[in-house]
């Protein structure tokens, strides 16, 4: 099973050192941890593209996009993986079950969600970190649509591209995924070995409530 | 011959893996493989023609993904030229012995209630593709590659409405057994042989050797022919090639072992198998015995998710979900307090129901719509599966057609006017039904007469092809109090429904005790002897311990509880808590600051003997959540905690309204809570309803995705002053604009206040917000200056 964090899990809830958690608060915690593990469905698909460039814009797999964000992350890279994962819908099911009977709850199941679904992109990210070392290469960190300067639409990209809908992630109308609980992103793939920035060291949003602290 | 004359009665073979192939003809990542059905007819020809000639007596035309959200425009001709080129592909074999399927896999939308396409949209969309299809000459539907009982109900209704044609299901298990959407072998095959489908099982997903389990589970409840289409093993990759790990040979000899040992009676494969793969697996098995399908009698209800199997042990069925007597239920009917009647489901399924009885009977109600809001709202938040209580054979239909799984249905009787409304129905969608021993003639006095009409019900029932299986005999319970030996009759029926009929039986319990006092001593006696005259199905109060205590003794006692699992888990908590609890009591103000919902009750009940319940909420309840509302402003104190504060004051709320009948204490104010347009994240929304109704404001909850018009037309209807919006995304704070104009051109009073993750106050300011709040305590601070209660 997942090694799920209770620390991150903690800071999706808003956590900083500077506050006390009660014996209370923390058993609930692990309540909710425990029981989203029963309800975890994690499915996952993949795929690899080589990186076409003109004049700045990118082309993977036939999507054409022209964002700065994505074309620094993937700097150096001739492919990328495109990659999708989710931890299944029974989480939703208990999100919006508490929403009626205990709102402490539907927080921190979302909280734990958003680890769990976290937990299943590493595992994943190692293992294709692990095949590609094989060939010499290294994976850059993780881009999810959305970031930075590009556009939520690119959601329908990854859903034709990949089939997402075989693993059961779906897109509403607003493309936002269903399960709410699931991740896309390009993970380019690279010779070079220099360091990146990554996660909130990334991020211009310095007020987030969950910012890691220290950055 | 016709397929169905064949089905079951030998050994067929389906087709195996199409789009691998079409790729390494040229089809691209993520380009349509339909379309090639129109762009490169030849290929898809040759595709066919190969599997025809492997030896394949089904083979799909190129439909998997034609539907018209992916081809607006040219679903007629896509679908039209598939079944063409197989149909050539067919003559080119000269196969004309074999069938040409019209292949459909899922819409690639989520439906409703978790999604957003509505059910009816999902039959729509698959009966214009089966329209085309069958227009164009196939000979069979096969759905296939389905995840979600839901979509697979969709495809299955709109096959059986649009045509004649025999139809076939298979469904994608992942490793452990189960759909995306939770569905296992045991609950889809009570659902899908409800629908009344010709054949059902697996494909793709999985290899055979990982299949296999499911396969056989398939076996042991299925009494329709089992089809098994694996993957050629798992995929794996390669220098950046993709594959799948089975050779043909080692498919096979997997495929071989099965069709030998489990009575399978469609075989073939799905990605990574070729035509080489299928005329491998023809050899080897076609001279193996077959061994055809046989009757299971199973008696089971489903969800999504759940199957509940009638007839092994006694099934407890949740009453609590009815009007009937119950003053708050009809005021939450009256009132659309759908949340109300959510949480009396809630309650029952923690209490160990099985089953839960839904009646939303009321007059002046929509009952059919109501029913159906509430059933799809309930399975989005439980997986029990469902009893459909109407007597309304609109609301009935409505309710089986948009149930996700196989209902319960309450009920038909012995009147040939209920059985010719009510027995149609159910062939139709599935169900098991609960049947009345009473007719034209009134409520039979004797067992016999009751005996008797069950059996003309049983009769009348297979006149449709209705099993006895799905047929549960209501023995009924009469009050005691106004003929003693009602008990006595009613347990005669049921012990005869078992012995003499082998069937199912039913009892609503409690009316057993209908007009005398401490009814539960007779109510949970009667439900020990009924258990033990052989009830299959106990309609009751869950919530009530002595029932509950009844039935977890009955199973322990009868052997039916294995290892004791249910009765210990029942009981693990009664040996310690009563020496230690009680002893030290929390006050209210400790209990509301740790955020104990269970103290803070019994603290206010302890303090409501001294002081008045308003007295007690401005002393203790009111301070502690200032304290705790001061600490997570301070930041030295943790949003959860917060929650659990104001669970807390919540209960000791309920605790104080109750005793003051409805008007605990003046409101501060009344406001409209909305998630706006597009956005579905509305947890922000719900943490800031609790602490504002904490302080005193009525929340009117607008939920989600809530369009401006709603949102301004209700602000009128209720004369609101105060609006708070909420949006999680970038790409919804549009909306949340849309709503602010519609506002300030229709009704300028009205002050709204925004927040949620994206927003900040320059936001708020270009957007034209009148104040921007960054977390649920500064919404309760602003509401306190508008309303002028600091």
């Amino acid at each position: 099973m997942y090694p799920i964090r209770k620390s991150e899990v903690l800071r999706y809830l808003g956590y900083r050192k500077s506050m006390v958690i009660t014996k209370e608060t923390d058993a609930l915690v692990d309540e909710c941890i425990n029981d989203l593990k029963k309800v975890i469905q994690p499915s996952m698909t993949y795929e690899r593209f080589p990186i076409v460039r003109h004049d700045g814009i990118l082309d993977i797999g036939g999507m054409i996009i022209d964002s700065k964000s994505l074309s620094t992350n993937l700097k150096d890279c001739d492919e990328v993986f495109l990659f999708a994962a989710t931890a299944g819908i029974g989480i939703d099911r208990m999100i919006h079950r508490a929403e009626l009977t205990n709102v402490a709850k539907a927080a921190i199941y979302q909280a734990a969600g958003a680890e769990i679904v976290e937990c299943i992109c590493d595992d994943l990210n190692d293992q294709l970190a692990e095949k590609v070392k094989k060939e010499g290469l290294r994976l850059k960190p993780r881009f999810s649509p959305g970031y930075g300067d590009t556009s939520l639409e690119l959601q329908k990209d990854f859903e034709r591209l990949l089939q997402m809908s075989k693993i059961g992630i779906h897109l509403n109308e607003s493309l936002l995924m269903v399960p709410s609980k699931s991740v896309t992103a390009f993970i380019g793939i690279t010779k070079s070995k220099e360091k990146q920035k990554s996660g909130c060291a990334l991020c211009t949003a310095k007020n987030c409530t969950i910012r890691r602290e220290g950055l | 011959m016709s397929l169905l004359e064949r089905l079951g009665k030998e050994r067929l073979y389906c087709d195996g893996g199409a789009g691998s192939m079409l790729q390494s003809w040229g089809l691209k990542a993520g380009e349509l493989p339909e379309t090639w059905n129109v762009t490169h007819p030849d290929l898809i020809i040759k595709l066919n023609r190969l599997y025809f000639e492997a030896g394949s007596d089904i083979v799909n035309a190129n439909t998997f993904g034609a539907n018209a959200l992916k081809f607006p425009d040219t679903l007629e001709e896509i679908v039209t030229k598939a079944v063409e080129n197989a149909k050539e592909a067919r003559r080119l074999a000269h196969r004309e012995d074999a069938y040409i399927a019209l292949d459909l896999g899922p819409t690639g939308k989520l439906l409703e209630p978790l999604g957003d396409l509505p059910f009816e949209d999902a039959i729509s969309l698959y009966k214009e593709t089966i329209t085309y299809g069958v227009k164009a000459g196939a000979d069979l539907i096969l759905i296939e590659t389905m995840t979600d009982s839901y979509e697979m109900k969709a495809a299955v209704l709109a096959a059986k409405e649009t045509c004649d044609l025999p139809i076939l299901t298979t469904m994608t298990f992942d490793e452990k057994g189960k759909l995306l959407t939770g569905g296992t072998p045991e609950s889809m095959t009570a659902m899908l042989e409800g629908l009344g489908v010709d054949a059902l099982g697996v494909n793709c997903g999985l290899g055979p050797k990982q299949l296999r389990p499911f396969v056989k589970r398939l076996t042991e409840v299925s009494s329709l022919p089992i089809i098994v289409n694996p993957n050629a093993g798992l995929p794996k990759s390669k220098n950046g090639v993709d594959y799948y790990d089975m050779s043909a040979d080692e498919f096979v000899s997997y495929m071989k072992e099965m069709a030998e040992n489990l009575p399978i009676s469609v075989l073939g494969g799905c990605c990574g198998t070729t035509p080489e793969y299928i005329e491998k697996l023809i050899a080897a098995t076609k001279d193996l015995p077959f061994v055809a399908p046989t009757k299971k009698h199973r008696s089971v209800v489903t969800s999504f998710s759940q199957a509940v199997e009638i007839g092994k042990k006694p099934v407890i069925i949740g009453e609590r979900i009815n009007p009937t007597g119950k003053k708050k239920f009809k005021a939450a009917l009256k009132e659309h307090d759908i949340n109300y009647i959510l949480n009396q489901g809630l309650d029952q399924e923690e209490a160990g129901a099985h089953i839960l009885d839904v009646n939303v009977g009321l007059p002046g109600i929509d009952e059919a719509s109501m029913l159906v809001e509430v059933m799809s709202k309930l399975q989005s938040v439980l997986a029990l599966p469902l009893q459909i209580d109407t007597g309304d054979f609109d609301a009935m239909e409505k309710a089986l057609r948009a149930y996700n799984g196989k209902a319960m249905l309450n009920s038909v009787n012995g009147k040939q006017e209920t059985m010719d409304h009510v027995f149609p129905l159910v062939k139709k969608y599935g169900a098991v039904v609960v049947a009345l021993a009473l007719d034209e003639r009134g409520i039979p006095q004797t067992a016999d007469e009751r005996i008797e009409i069950a059996k003309k019900i049983y009769k009348e029932a297979e006149k449709y092809g209705i099993s006895k299986d799905d047929i549960v005999i209501d023995g009924l319970a009469m009050t005691v109090s106004s003929d003693p030996k009602s008990a006595l009759v009613t347990l005669e029926t049921i012990r005869r429904v078992r012995d003499e009929l082998h069937g199912h039986s039913i009892l609503g319990v409690s009316n057993i005790s209908f007009g005398l006092p401490n009814r539960k001593v007779l109510n949970s006696h009667f439900l020990t002897l009924a258990m033990q005259n052989g009830l299959s199905c106990a309609i009751i109060n869950p919530n009530l311990s002595a029932m509950m205590d009844s039935y977890h003794a009955f199973i322990a006692l009868m052997n039916l509880d294995t290892n004791f699992n249910e009765y210990l888990s029942a009981y693990a908590d009664v040996e310690t808590t009563p020496v230690k609890k009680e002893n030290k009591t929390l006050s209210l103000y400790d209990a509301i600051k740790k955020g104990l919902a269970q103290d803070a009750a019994t603290a206010t009940r302890e303090g409501m003997k001294t002081k008045d319940g308003l007295t007690l909420i401005n002393e203790e309840l009111i301070p502690a959540l200032d304290e705790v509302g001061k600490g997570f402003e301070k930041g030295t104190l943790f949003l959860p905690q917060l929650l659990m504060s104001a669970e807390a004051a919540q209960s000791a709320f309920a605790v104080v309204k109750e005793s003051m009948k409805g008007e605990a204490r003046t409101i501060n104010g009344r406001i409209i809570l909305a998630t706006v347009k597009g956005d579905v994240h509305d947890i922000g929304k719900n943490i800031v309803k609790v602490m504002l109704e904490n302080y005193g404001f009525e929340v009117i909850d607008l939920g989600k995705d809530v369009p401006p018009k709603k949102i301004l037309k209700t602000a009128i209807d209720e004369d609101i002053h105060l609006v708070g919006l909420s949006a999680l995304m970038t790409t919804t704070v549009v909306s949340m604009k849309e709503t602010i104009d519609l506002f300030k051109k229709e009704k300028p009073d009205t002050l709204i206040c925004v927040g949620g993750a994206v927003m900040t106050q320059d936001y708020a300011d270009e957007i034209g917000a009148d104040a921007y709040c960054n977390d649920a305590m500064e919404t309760v601070h602003y509401a306190q200056k508008v309303f002028h209660c600091e």
